[in-house]
């Protein structure tokens, strides 16, 4: 690693750290996990002025809090303290099948679920488990607090409405639907996605499904929600032809990239497929139990 | 004094699996690699490289980088060539012009990355940002990345002042009149296959550490290379030094593939900075660098075809075949093995093949495991299924039909390659066996109950291992031997010390040699060490690349062991007042056979004849011995692999249920690192095989995906389990009766799971002739097939 110089700075709070966020007038970044940052200074694609270290803040940030109906994530929190949290296994069982398909398991021991959220990969397996299940970021800066909802927040590749000197400080989750699904593919292990689906749904007695919500990663320039394909399954029963519909209706809210994992006509070709597999999937879980 | 020294008698040492002398420093982080070495006050280069596939540079102002603080020296392309020779070819394209290139471009590049302008400073930061304070203007000038079209008429000419087209050179070669054949054949099959460009990725990037003592006249580079030797001569040649004021230390190297093959413009700008400087220079290469400035490879389109009767009998192959070179030479250029194994292990009389070598402005290639046998097998192999199809036949039965019998060999092949010996069917019927091919056939393709079809892909191969001679090399320009050499030296502590030139990149030579030594000496294995890599320390050899390491190094050690043992024995029967029939060589003494009691020890023996004291009259003092050996004939190893795929034929996704290789590498001397070095190789094929490749945009000439994050090789999580067999048929040509091994396994994935694939997908008519096998291919491929071939508009 060899980056260009820059200012290391490592503050005892919050308010410090955003206030050094102030006072570099937003050219400093954050560094948490460091799995993306770290090596984008290393290549000199970053060059910020200042790089305030937060790890540190664990008392402040590395918490997952359940309280009451809601779940809290500190901004700190690895990857591989989510995955075996029985908080997060209990109360938000997609975000931990999720998690085990992010990089190995050095990413997973250094990597942070703020981090993730910060970075906004279009392929990120926490941006689009945050998104699918209308998560809210907790964000501190110079104004003080702001909750964004998940749903906006990202606003292209790599792209989202943090201003410059705000930091995500948590994400919280409310209540999640009972029944979640998760696929996804990529070139190899653990790589980025070439496609990622995250369902989740609630089942009735009477045979209809409520609360459809699908996430799309790898199908635009953002983790996306598959309006029309949920909307075709909310309240409905779901047969062979409704799947297959909704299956389809999934690639309206899709604009898949061209890139070396694969070319736009091909993931647009996966999506129904691996979506109405997916959708079939969960449709023939045991309903209780 | 002799406490050190093992005393128990290992048995049998040579065929058993003893622990690699090289894991103990290496699992227990004491392995020396170019970048642990840190001389006081080293200081540390950067490189400015070339953004553009092709430029001409019209300034380069270095003032701002040069005046910075911490910033030692700058050298562009005119200093080096006025103060350099151009880097040398060690193996040259036969009948072509060389293209030997400086250092440093002058005037024109000819690909991206490739080295402009060098910096020494304080630390490595300081010289990146020197680097970049550097002002060059580039006029970009017209390119071309594509392999065939480089060769088009309107292509732009890379080399307009040394070439009059982009066409490197031909070499064909013939046997009979394969066109002839093909016409009078009963059924040809053809088809054009493209091997996807990919990089040999040793763990270690290239690296260098340059001292220049003026004084002593001896400049010493610590270089992360498999030919120190070789370097040595080049770094001499190239820095107007004599050989003797140059010596080369590699240490440890971390893997070499056959990418460290000789010297690289970075290894020579460090020390020509570090005679200018008189201050150590460290380099040690990024993985961004690594991606565009080390060398790549496989690149190559072949046409086959295969001419064969009604019955299923080959008559004729012919491949003419285009590699990919790149902007300029590399130390061993593009894949030459294609020719010589092309017909496989096949009775195949009639046959022509043709390498054409093509420049493009693209990163140099060069070596690689496997070098052009990968390429080939997969257009061989997979025309093979494709005849069985249209015959009728079972690909199984159609390759045991035309496999080359064991009483038939040795063979001399079209292509003038002498098979030394085997059994071919053998590995063929026990892959067939291990995925007990009768149920699998019987049982149909599917699709089965998970919705997926099934099919089974055979492939069998050669492999050349060694060199046939210098004699042979000679014919070709090359510019190294075909020997091996070894120094045995014994120590007072009643062991061995083992030189070798070889350097230690992960082939466990010094186990292997080791081994050997203690066989054939009888000394234990653990008293002998061995010291390899340093030009300073080791007889002059040729280096590790081409499976040839044990093919020449065994006869090399054979004989130097047996010179010391002969002097060891008469010392003793001196000393003991023995026979020297009546001595062997038992638990770290010499030892009467018929009379136990009667025993001298090695450490004692040793010193003795160091000293020169207690000799017999007519020995001269000192123990040692250098042997140098050349084996008479290249030795072929061979095997064959079968690959179970399941296959979703709605994405074409797909799934290696099984994969099995049976493979001979003649005589073994140490299973388990002939298991490491097969699995390992296996990796490397099943990446270039199914993910790997390295992409150029052709309008900019950008490489599109140099960074581990976007170029797809394989981890331990992405490889099939493999199930690996072995028969063990002495070769008659090399001693021990063994064959090369490290390369095996790069040779069959490919075609093995492209006719598991097309098998699986046989009632579709799917056809696939390109690597790396996507997900995404297959799916492209089922698509043709069920337009009746045509590709459709997407």
């Amino acid at each position: 690693m060899k980056p260009a110089s820059f200012e290391y700075l490592r503050p005892e709070s919050v308010a410090e750290a955003v206030a050094t966020l102030d006072l570099y007038g937003g050219t400093a970044r954050i560094l948490a996990g460091g799995q993306s940052l770290v090596p984008m200074l290393g290549m000199r694609l970053m060059r910020p002025g200042a790089v305030i270290d937060i790890n540190g803040l664990g008392e402040e940030l590395g918490r997952i809090e359940a309280r009451g109906s809601e779940t809290t994530i500190g901004a700190l929190v690895r990857y591989s303290e989510a995955e075996t949290s029985p908080v997060i296994a209990e109360r938000l069982p997609l975000l931990g099948t999720a998690i085990r398909h992010i990089g190995d398991r050095q990413v997973r021991n250094r990597g942070t679920l703020g981090g993730a959220i910060a970075q906004s990969d279009p392929t990120g397996e926490v941006a689009l488990v945050a998104l699918t299940l209308g998560a809210t970021v907790l964000v501190t800066g110079p104004g003080g607090e702001r909750e964004l909802a998940a749903d906006g927040f990202f606003v292209g590749s790599y792209a989202n409405t943090l201003g410059p000197e705000e930091m995500i400080t948590g994400v919280r989750f409310g209540v999640v639907p009972s029944r979640s699904a998760f696929f996804e593919r990529g070139r190899k292990h653990n790589d980025f996605a070439v496609l990622s689906l995250a369902v989740v749904a609630t089942p009735e007695s009477d045979g209809t499904w409520h609360d459809v919500r699908i996430g799309m990663g790898g199908m635009n320039d953002t983790p996306v929600l598959a309006r029309a394909a949920a909307e075709r399954l909310e309240g409905a029963r779901w047969d062979e032809a409704a799947l297959a519909e909704a299956a389809t209706l999934a690639l309206r809210d899709a604009d898949p990239p061209e890139d070396v994992r694969a070319s736009a006509e091909y993931r647009a070709h996966l999506l129904p497929i691996h979506l109405g597999r997916l959708l079939a999937g969960l449709a023939k879980e045991p309903r209780h139990g | 004094m002799s406490g050190s020294v093992a005393t128990e008698r290992r048995t049998g040492v040579l065929g058993s699996s003893v622990p690699r002398k090289e894991d103990d420093r290496l699992l227990q982080g004491d392995g020396r690699f170019t970048d642990d070495v840190e001389p006081a006050r080293s200081l540390h280069m950067a490189v400015g490289r070339c953004p553009f596939p092709r430029a001409r540079i019209e300034s380069i102002d270095v003032e701002a980088a040069a005046a910075m603080p911490g910033v030692h020296q700058v050298l562009t392309g005119v200093d080096i060539v006025a103060r350099t020779e151009p880097i040398g070819v060690l193996r040259p394209v036969p009948g072509a012009v060389q293209l030997p290139f400086y250092a440093l471009a002058e005037e024109f590049c000819v690909f991206e990355g490739q080295p402009v302008v060098s910096v020494v400073a304080d630390s490595r930061q300081i010289a990146e940002d020197a680097v970049e304070a550097i002002w060059i203007d580039y006029e970009p000038l017209a390119h071309v990345t594509d392999t065939l079209a480089a060769l088009e008429p309107d292509a732009p000419v890379i080399h307009p002042d040394r070439m009059e087209s982009n066409l490197l050179a031909s070499n064909p070669q013939h046997r009979g009149d394969a066109e002839a054949v093909l016409r009078d054949a009963d059924v040809v099959v053809g088809d054009s296959f493209q091997i996807g460009r990919v990089a040999p990725l040793p763990m270690e990037p290239r690296a260098v550490v340059a001292e220049w003592r003026p004084g002593a006249r001896e400049l010493t580079a610590h270089v992360a290379t498999q030919v120190p030797h070789l370097v040595r001569m080049q770094l001499a040649e190239s820095l107007r030094l004599d050989e003797g004021e140059v010596r080369v230390i590699t240490g440890d190297v971390g893997g070499g593939f056959g990418l460290k093959l000789g010297l690289y413009p970075e290894e020579l700008l460090a020390c020509r900075h570090a005679m200018d400087l008189r201050r150590a220079v460290k380099w040690v290469e990024d993985r961004l660098e690594h991606f565009r400035a080390s060398t790549h490879a496989r690149e190559s389109v072949h046409e086959f075809r295969i001419g064969a009767d009604a019955d299923g009998t080959f008559v004729a192959m012919t491949d003419l075949y285009t590699t990919d070179l790149g902007g300029q030479n590399s130390g061993f250029g593009s894949a030459q093995l294609s020719s010589i194994v092309f017909t496989g292990p096949y009775r195949v009389e009639d046959g022509a093949v043709e390498r054409r070598v093509a420049v493009t402005n693209k990163t140099p290639v060069g070596a690689y495991r496997g070098y052009g046998q990968p390429e080939v097998n997969l257009a061989r192999e997979t025309l093979i299924d494709r005849l069985a199809r249209r015959l009728g036949r079972d690909p199984y039965e159609l390759r045991l039909q035309n496999l080359l019998g064991a009483d038939e060999l040795p063979w001399r092949n079209a292509a003038g390659a002498l098979y030394d010996s085997g059994d071919y069917a053998q590995c063929l019927r026990m892959v067939a066996e291990a995925i007990d091919y009768e149920r699998l056939r019987a049982a149909g393709r599917g699709p089965g109950e998970d919705g997926r079809y099934r099919g089974v892909g055979f492939t069998c191969f050669v492999e050349r291992t060694g060199y046939a001679s210098a004699k042979f090399l000679a014919n070709r320009g090359s510019r190294y031997g075909a020997h091996e050499s070894v120094t045995l030296r014994a120590n007072r502590s009643g062991g061995i010390d083992l030189y070798t030139g070889v350097s230690t990149f992960g082939q466990s030579n010094e186990t292997a040699f080791a081994q050997i030594c203690a066989e054939v000496h009888g000394i234990d294995f653990d008293a002998i060490r061995v010291h390899a890599g340093d030009t300073g320390a080791t007889p002059l050899n040729t280096g590790a690349f081409a499976s040839r390491t044990l093919i020449a190094g065994s006869g090399a050690v054979r004989e130097a062991a047996q010179e010391l043992r002969d002097k060891t024995l008469r010392i003793a029967a001196g000393q003991l007042s023995v026979e020297v029939e009546d001595l062997e060589v038992v638990d770290g003494a010499v030892v009467s056979r018929t009379d136990p009691d009667k025993r001298v020890t090695l450490a004692d023996l040793h010193r003795a004849a160091i000293i020169g004291q207690g000799l017999p009259a007519d020995e001269q003092p000192g123990l040692e011995a250098t042997a140098h050996f050349e084996p008479t004939d290249a030795a072929y190893a061979y095997g064959s692999a079968a690959a179970v795929v399941a296959v979703d034929a709605e994405t074409g996704e797909f799934e290696i249920e099984r994969f099995v290789l049976a493979h001979d590498s003649g005589r073994i001397v140490n299973p388990g690192a002939v298991e490491g070095q097969v699995r390992g190789a296996l990796a490397q094929g099943f990446g270039a095989a199914l993910t790997e490749e390295l992409r150029y945009e052709p309008q900019s000439g950008q490489l599109v995906n140099g960074t581990m994050l976007d170029y797809f090789v394989p981890t331990a999580s992405d490889l099939p389990a493999v199930e690996l067999l072995h028969t063990e048929v002495p070769s008659p040509v090399t001693p021990f009766g063994v064959r090369g091994v490290g390369e095996t396994g790069t040779i069959p994935p490919g075609a093995a799971i492209a006719n598991a694939i097309c098998d699986a997908l046989a009632e579709y008519g799917v056809e696939i002739s390109s690597l790396p096998i996507t997900p995404e291919l297959v799916w492209r491929a089922i698509r043709k097939a069920g337009n009746g071939g045509e590709s459709r508009e997407g």
